[in-house]
């Protein structure tokens, strides 16, 4: 779960707004006969039983400022709405702001927020609450992600009941991502609160198309459709949200039914699914790709090494670019990808991944395959296998024996420990061996960043909706935060990071983030094997409108549940 | 001291120390991990230093772990905080699930796997004790072998296996639910239909669990009868012409039983530390789920309440055994 929180929220997003049909071109409920609205469901609104879903995780928390969990952020994305959502082409649209504009100096926006939207409790959502909703979460510190999304807004002022105005300090880029996080939650219950992180929140009352009916923890979560919602309502009766720990129960679960669709399981169980009927088996197309699996490299230079906690035990090795070259020559990308994922992902680049849209280098001159060549460049570069062991011996000059590294991968990703040994097989070829360990992410963490206490690491990264969240963890500056994971450090990289970061210009940003993604090939502090795809299966004997037939949209998170009807 | 109230004295003072040295092992045990629950809990790195400063003021974790001699309070500590708060019975709010208190999350953890556990136990030591028992009488015959076959092949099976086979034949041939305790959501007509809805939830997960423990109870049943089987005292009563019922009900079960009661304590006792491998496959929200997520998520606060709870019915179910020992056979108390 760690670390795949931001990816699946665009998805979420891009399908409602698809469902609400107001701002998009209705893709998502082409699955007859192009209206998928109340008109085609049988009459009325909310005339269609409660949609099941089998999920392998549950919320961690009914508090939007509290949750971790993607399976977090999906509910508050039916519960709560944000005044700005992203779909999955990467624009950004209208959901509670009808409007916004800033100012000539970049400094002070202007939202205007939708007049007659109300709270589930009946009371109206004003631009009060939206104002409040900035304000909980920039000062509540405790809260672990939402104030980041909250924090460049020094004065949040409403002064009508349809308008907010916000002032920064500098020019805000991303001011749309941002506002993509603010649940905007209902004043007149938040005030009373004391201490935001201990609030349980209950009874969850929030402006989206679904309100809470009851949830329990590790077990559930039941929602049913908010029939005055401001926007279109949904038209099926409400969704569970049922957690089933178990991937190949979760497959059972939907052959027989007791679930309509589920999300995360293994590729192994597709060509079942695939075979059985009644269930389709949707392998969102890579453009719609927001994850990637990376293997970072310990490249951690002993100036930078971390004051108090820095381990920064890398091997010498490595740090040499000519030995991350060879190992990036000498690994098969796609056997990788055929073996372990089953096929279900597409060669990697850079911390980049295709569902970014135009911020997506696609063009970057990546390392082909080549064990020869990759041997040939150790030769020449004086790494010699001396003894005869199979492994090449250290240059005089550093510090270490051989080339044998300990190689660590994060154990919940269940594809994890094909693909390490995999990638052992391939670096054995050029006379590099690696010690293959499964840590667990907690472990991984505390042997990673910031004590670098490690030599490669195996892992996996969901992207935020805009680059510049990924980007940032091969800065200079993030080497004692911890955010950086290598201890990769080149001055020209943060110049451009730092000057993309006020850009205004899209076109000249995106530039200045391609050149980015060319930096992090050519100097490899990572290799990313692959961009992950994502698969989902669902029935149709009960439901039908899935979104099936958009070849963007995965349905990484169940939430197009707004387009769906009740089968005939 | 000696007689029965000496020997209940000393074994409530025994069971009352072991608990106080369990307190402070579960202190010591999850801090001697890697890890740091500020930032593990939340599974992100990106946060900014103060973001986890202030989380660790909030669990406390920034305190010294036991003492610091150059502190202004050297006694200003998460062990003493730990102590005080566990002297309020207060096991704390969790790390994880930052908006809950560590007590509801295990009372409801608890509820969910007594409601799965102790059904399956019932039936795996009442069907395990009746088959080795018949398996001792009927010893080296068709009934012996064939019992003695089906409980070290159930014994050795791994749980998860069982469990998932079972899971998927049950599901497809006989429709049964894959997961949770109820269906979500469902609107009982009566209590009827609830009760039936309840009960086939529970067929699955009950089967996998008593055809698990069932193998055990049997193996023990059955040795412990055939020992006595042999004694002298069976031989005369055999000689004295008793009936076979009789040799068994008043003279044999009674002794054979000693070696029962140890395990069933010791079994009932980590009942509440959940099945584990059981509440993973089908899903069922109980303290073993709670504890495996705990430790992926390093929440000290849930962990020391799980596994305090678990080592307290593990010495009250010891405490009751020992009781019961010295009913059962007087020399013990007496000694």
């Amino acid at each position: 779960m760690r670390r795949h929180r931001l990816f699946s929220l665009l998805v979420t997003l891009g399908l409602l707004l698809a469902a609400c049909g107001t701002t998009q071109g209705t893709p998502a409920g082409s699955g007859g006969d192009g209206e998928p609205s109340a008109s085609s469901g049988g009459g009325g609104t909310a005339t269609g039983g409660t949609v099941r879903i089998g999920v392998g995780g549950y919320p961690d928390s009914l508090n939007p400022g509290n949750g971790v969990l993607a399976e977090s952020y999906n509910m508050y994305e039916l519960v709560y709405d944000t005044p700005i959502s992203v779909i999955s082409s990467g624009e950004y649209v209208a959901e509670l702001a009808t409007d916004w504009s800033v100012s000539d100096d970049g400094l002070t926006w202007t939202v205007t927020i939708v007049d007659g939207a109300t709270f589930h409790d009946g009371e109206p959502l004003t631009a009060e609450d939206v104002a409040f909703s900035i304000e909980l979460y920039r000062d509540t510190e405790d809260f672990p992600f939402l104030p980041s999304y909250a924090a460049p807004f020094e004065t949040v002022e409403a002064p009508d009941a349809t308008t907010v105005v916000l002032t920064t300090a500098d020019p805000l880029v991303t001011f749309e991502a941002y506002m993509a996080f603010i649940y905007v939650v209902p004043k007149h219950i938040w005030e009373g609160v004391d201490d935001p992180v201990a609030f349980e929140n209950e009874e969850m009352i929030g402006s989206g198309p679904f309100r809470l009916a009851e949830a329990s923890q590790g077990e559930f979560v039941q929602l049913e459709a908010n029939t005055d919602y401001w926007g279109t309502p949904p038209n099926v009766d409400g969704v569970i949200f049922q957690t089933i720990d178990n991937a190949d129960a979760r497959v059972t679960a939907l052959t027989t039914g007791d679930v309509d669709a589920i999300t995360e399981f293994p590729a192994t169980a597709v060509s079942t699914l695939q075979n059985t009927e009644g269930i389709t088996v949707h392998i969102a197309d890579i453009a719609a790709g927001g994850s990637l699996r990376d293997i970072m490299f310990n490249v951690t230079a002993a100036e930078d090494c971390p004051a108090d906690v820095g381990v920064c035990s890398g091997h010498p090795a490595l740090k040499d670019l000519t030995v991350r070259q060879a190992m990036a020559m000498a690994t098969d990308k796609q056997q990788i990808i055929d073996v372990a994922t089953l096929g279900t992902g597409s060669p990697g680049l850079s911390m980049v991944p295709p569902g970014l849209g135009d911020y997506y280098a696609s063009d970057v001159e990546d390392y082909a395959f080549d064990i020869d060549a990759a041997n040939a460049m150790l030769d020449d570069a004086g790494y010699e296998d001396s003894d005869g062991d199979g492994v090449r011996e250290c240059l005089p000059d550093q510090d270490c024996e051989n080339l044998t590294f300990r190689f660590n991968y994060a154990d919940d990703i269940d594809t994890a420990p094909r693909e390490a040994e995999l990638l052992q097989g391939m670096w054995e070829q050029i006379g590099i061996a690696v010690e293959i360990q499964g840590l667990d992410p907690d472990t991984l963490t505390s042997v990673c960043c910031p004590t670098f206490d490690y030599d490669i690491i195996l892992w996996g990264w969901g992207s935020d909706p805009d680059p510049a969240f990924l980007l940032g963890v091969a800065l200079c500056t993030e080497i004692d935060t911890g955010f950086s994971e290598t201890g990769y450090c080149n001055p020209e990289y943060d110049e451009l990071y730092d000057a993309q970061a006020v850009e205004q210009d899209h076109a000249a940003r995106v530039d200045m983030i391609h050149q980015m993604q060319q930096i992090l090939v050519d100097d490899l502090p990572y290799i990313i094997p692959y961009y992950q795809q994502s698969i989902q299966a669902w029935r149709t004997d009960r439901f039908v409108g899935w979104p099936e037939d958009d070849p963007t949209l995965g349905f990484e998170d169940p939430s197009g549940l707004l387009a769906l009807r009740p089968a005939e | 001291m000696s007689g029965r109230g000496g020997y209940l004295l000393r074994k409530v003072g025994w069971a009352l120390l072991t608990v106080l040295v369990v307190i402070t092992f579960n202190f010591v045990l999850f801090r001697v991990l890697p890890g740091d629950p500020a930032k593990s809990g939340l599974r992100d790195p990106r946060l900014n230093p103060a973001a986890v400063e202030a989380l660790r003021e909030r669990f406390g974790t920034d305190k010294p772990v036991f003492v610091d001699l150059e502190a202004d309070n050297p006694f200003d500590s998460q062990f003493t905080a730990y102590l005080g708060a566990l002297s309020r019975a207060d096991l704390g709010t969790s790390y994880a699930f930052r908006d809950q208190p560590v007590s509801d999350l295990i009372g409801q953890a608890l509820v969910n796997t007594l409601w799965l556990v102790l059904p399956s136990q019932l039936l795996a030591i009442i069907l395990g004790s009746v088959l080795g028992l018949f398996a001792a009488w009927r010893r080296g015959r068709a009934l012996d072998v064939g019992a003695l076959t089906f409980s070290l092949f159930m014994w050795s099976l791994p749980t998860f296996f069982l469990g998932i086979i079972l899971l998927v034949a049950g599901a497809q041939w006989f429709g049964l639910p894959t997961a949770g305790r109820v269906t979500i959501g469902a609107n009982y007509a009566d209590v009827w239909e609830a009760a039936l809805d309840i009960g086939s939830h529970l067929i699955l997960p009950t089967l996998t669990l008593t055809l698990v423990l069932l193998g055990e109870y049997m193996l023990i049943m059955r040795s412990s009868v055939l020992d006595v089987f042999g004694e002298d005292y069976i031989l005369t009563a055999r000689a004295k012409g008793l009936s076979t019922y009789r040799i068994i009900r008043h003279h044999a079960l009674r002794n054979a039983m000693l070696p029962m009661v140890t395990l069933i304590a010791l079994n009932l006792g980590f009942t509440v530390s959940g099945a584990i491998q059981v509440e993973a496959v089908y899903s069922w929200p109980g303290l073993g789920a709670l504890t495996v997520s705990a430790v992926a998520d390093r929440d000290y606060p849930v962990l020391q309440g799980a596994f305090l709870l678990i080592a307290l019915s593990v010495v009250v179910a010891n405490l009751v055994a020992e009781l019961i020992y010295g009913w059962l056979d007087p020399r013990v108390s007496e000694g």
